[in-house]
């Protein structure tokens, strides 16, 4: 430990000689230009005083052509819609304190002071991946007691279930190397070895923990097989994330999700210890700071708010293979939905819907499979029809359902992730135990996931449809330019899946694309018996 | 003789890089059958025995705390 520190008050040292020359010499709307000398090092970006970005002065720069030390850097995408208005911008060398650039800038032609804050008026800035979020940096002690409370809560219950947890990642490093929450970090990690040995008892072992979490009373939100997200809400209002990462031991490995595998002596768990985290006690790993260098890398006691994790392939390999895929693509839906999910929105159908609307018999039920904002459910709902809106993005159709609500429509929405057997298998199992007609009705949906995604909706299909039952699919093939989230898909494939699922291709026309494209679609109209 | 074994070497170099390549994608659907089957464990654990009960409260019940634990 002592030769670590040494190592890194060396490095520090190494740098005040350079700092002096490195310096931001200009910023605009678009980025920054600086110069740069030395060693790769963090700066923070201050707006009024608050941090908001950190990065690293080369990793996370571009060098001007025919220069050695001039660099550029943008804006992250993210900050550009808060860039409007005047701040006092201060450059600051995270390790050392040293301000390598200050101006009184102004972005656009707004006179408002430049805020960084969220829908609920919270203050935000990025977290180290690359999210606004309201980091712990702006909060109160008093504002952090509800998230202390949440984690004694949590780790507890856990205890009850025979798991002992411990904190995690940012919060473990937080917690030994300042006895504090980091400030740039914005939510809380746990996580627990357990006893099982092998991935598929770590699996269903989350699962179960899951379940007692729910029933608890915290809303849940899975990753994958092993770690999920617990929603704790603070004194302000916000909700706040503590996330629950499983790990297991085999043959003297650890592996934990989501970043590490590595050589690991059982001895440095257990019996574990404590570390103190704002003035509370926690357990910890025996030996934390053999976890903290399995994570972070031998240089963790070093700050880094720009921290990225260079988890070896072999690892990611592991970790994909074993616990990863049940939540295929849902990040890039969550981004590009949830913003517009909370208007309504005007029940414009597409030509899938209406063509569905015609189809149905009168008074199936239908299944919007894939929802995404509930137009064509609402409208369908609209129509007279009794409407279920399916999508992994639950939240996606919130304003869609406000819109049924104030026409007193029949629109439910549930979820549904086709890439998860168990969400397949136990909505099915609920539906078909459901009397009347159905059909389904997935747009854009099958050419929007993977294989496993596709069997799922094949699956959901063979049971919810059983005895009759219609699926309209709208299936994007090919040509023109890629609509998003899509990968165009053969449809003999699709016949064939479908087949084998025990449905009865009705037909596959070509459907002429409403919006003039180039795109080449297929109607997939399918039976089950 | 030299441009033989160089030819040859090449030949089985090629030949090993799909062995392995092979062998990875082997053990990559290995490590996949983990999350299946603690999937379908856990489904068999949690809902089986109230579908086999035929009772139909009990039976809608266990699938919405199953639902409410996804």
């Amino acid at each position: 430990m002592a030769d670590l520190t040494g190592r890194a008050v060396t490095a520090a040292r190494r740098v005040v000689g350079k700092v002096g020359r490195t310096r931001v010499v200009r910023v605009d709307d678009t980025g920054m230009g600086l110069v740069v000398h030395g060693d790769d090092r963090v700066v923070d970006v201050l707006f009024d005083g608050r941090r908001i970005w950190s990065f690293w002065l080369v990793r996370d720069t571009v060098r001007v052509p025919r220069s050695l030390s001039r660099r550029t850097v943008a804006w992250p995408d993210r900050m550009r819609p808060y860039l409007k208005g005047r701040t006092e911008l201060v450059f600051r060398d995270h390790v050392l304190g040293a301000d390598i650039g200050h101006f009184d800038q102004q972005f656009g032609d707004a006179t408002a002071r430049v805020a960084f804050v969220n829908s609920q008026g919270l203050e935000i800035s990025l977290d180290k991946s690359g999210r606004f979020s309201p980091t712990f940096g702006g909060r109160t002690a008093e504002q952090l007691e509800p998230l202390l409370d949440a984690m004694d809560t949590v780790i507890a219950m856990l205890a009850e279930l025979d798991v002992q947890a411990f904190p995690a990642y940012g919060t473990l490093l937080g917690a030994v190397r300042e006895g504090q929450f980091l400030g740039h970090d914005s939510d809380a990690d746990l996580g627990y070895v357990s006893r099982h040995t092998v991935p598929a008892d770590v699996i269903t072992e989350s699962y179960r923990l899951q379940r007692a979490v729910s029933e608890r009373g915290f809303a849940t939100y899975r990753y994958s097989g092993a770690a999920f997200r617990i929603d704790v809400e603070e004194s302000d209002g916000s909700v706040r994330g503590l996330d629950l990462f499983g790990g297991f031991m085999d043959s003297g490995r650890l592996y934990l999700m989501g970043e590490v595998g590595t050589e690991y002596d059982e001895s440095w768990l257990l019996p574990l210890g404590t570390c103190t985290l704002a003035g509370r006690e926690y357990p910890a790993p025996a030996r934390p700071e053999k976890l903290l260098e399995a994570m972070y890398g031998p240089s963790w006691r070093v700050p880094d708010p720009a921290f990225k994790f260079e988890t070896p392939r072999s690892t990611t390999l592991r970790l994909n293979d074993w616990f990863r895929g049940m939540t295929v693509f849902r990040r890039d839906w969550e981004r590009k939905l949830i913003g517009a999910g909370g208007r309504v929105p005007k029940p414009v159908p597409s030509g899938l819907a209406r063509y569905v609307a015609g189809q149905a018999p009168e008074g199936a039920e239908i299944f919007d499979v894939g929802a995404g904002l509930g137009v064509d459910a609402l409208w369908l709902a609209v129509q007279g029809r009794k409407v279920t809106a399916y999508d992994y993005v639950t939240r996606a159709s919130r304003g869609a359902l406000i819109g049924a609500g104030r026409r007193g429509v029949d629109l439910t929405a549930r979820p549904l992730n086709l890439t998860d057997f168990r969400s397949v298998l136990s909505e099915g199992a609920r539906v078909v135990r459901e009397p009347g007609e159905r059909v389904i009705l997935a747009r854009h949906v099958l050419e929007a996931t993977n294989r496993t995604g596709r069997e799922g909706l094949m699956r959901f299909a063979s049971l919810a449809l059983r005895g009759g039952g219609t699926l309209y699919a709208d299936v994007w093939t090919g040509g023109g330019e890629p609509p998003f989230g899509l990968r165009p898909l053969a449809i003999d494939r699709l016949v064939e899946l479908t087949e084998q699922h025990g449905g009865a291709v009705l037909s596959v026309d070509p459907v002429p694309d409403g919006d003039g494209s180039e795109n080449q679609i297929r109607r997939l109209v399918a039976q089950w018996a | 003789m030299g441009v033989r074994v160089g030819r040859a070497a090449r030949n089985e170099l090629a030949e090993l890089r799909a062995r392995v390549e092979g062998i990875e994608a082997s053990i990559a659907e290995l490590r996949r059958h983990h999350l299946r089957l603690a999937e379908l464990t856990d489904l068999v654990q949690e809902l089986l025995v109230p579908l086999a009960s035929r009772d139909e409260d009990r039976v809608a019940a266990a699938i919405d705390k199953f639902q409410q634990g996804l």
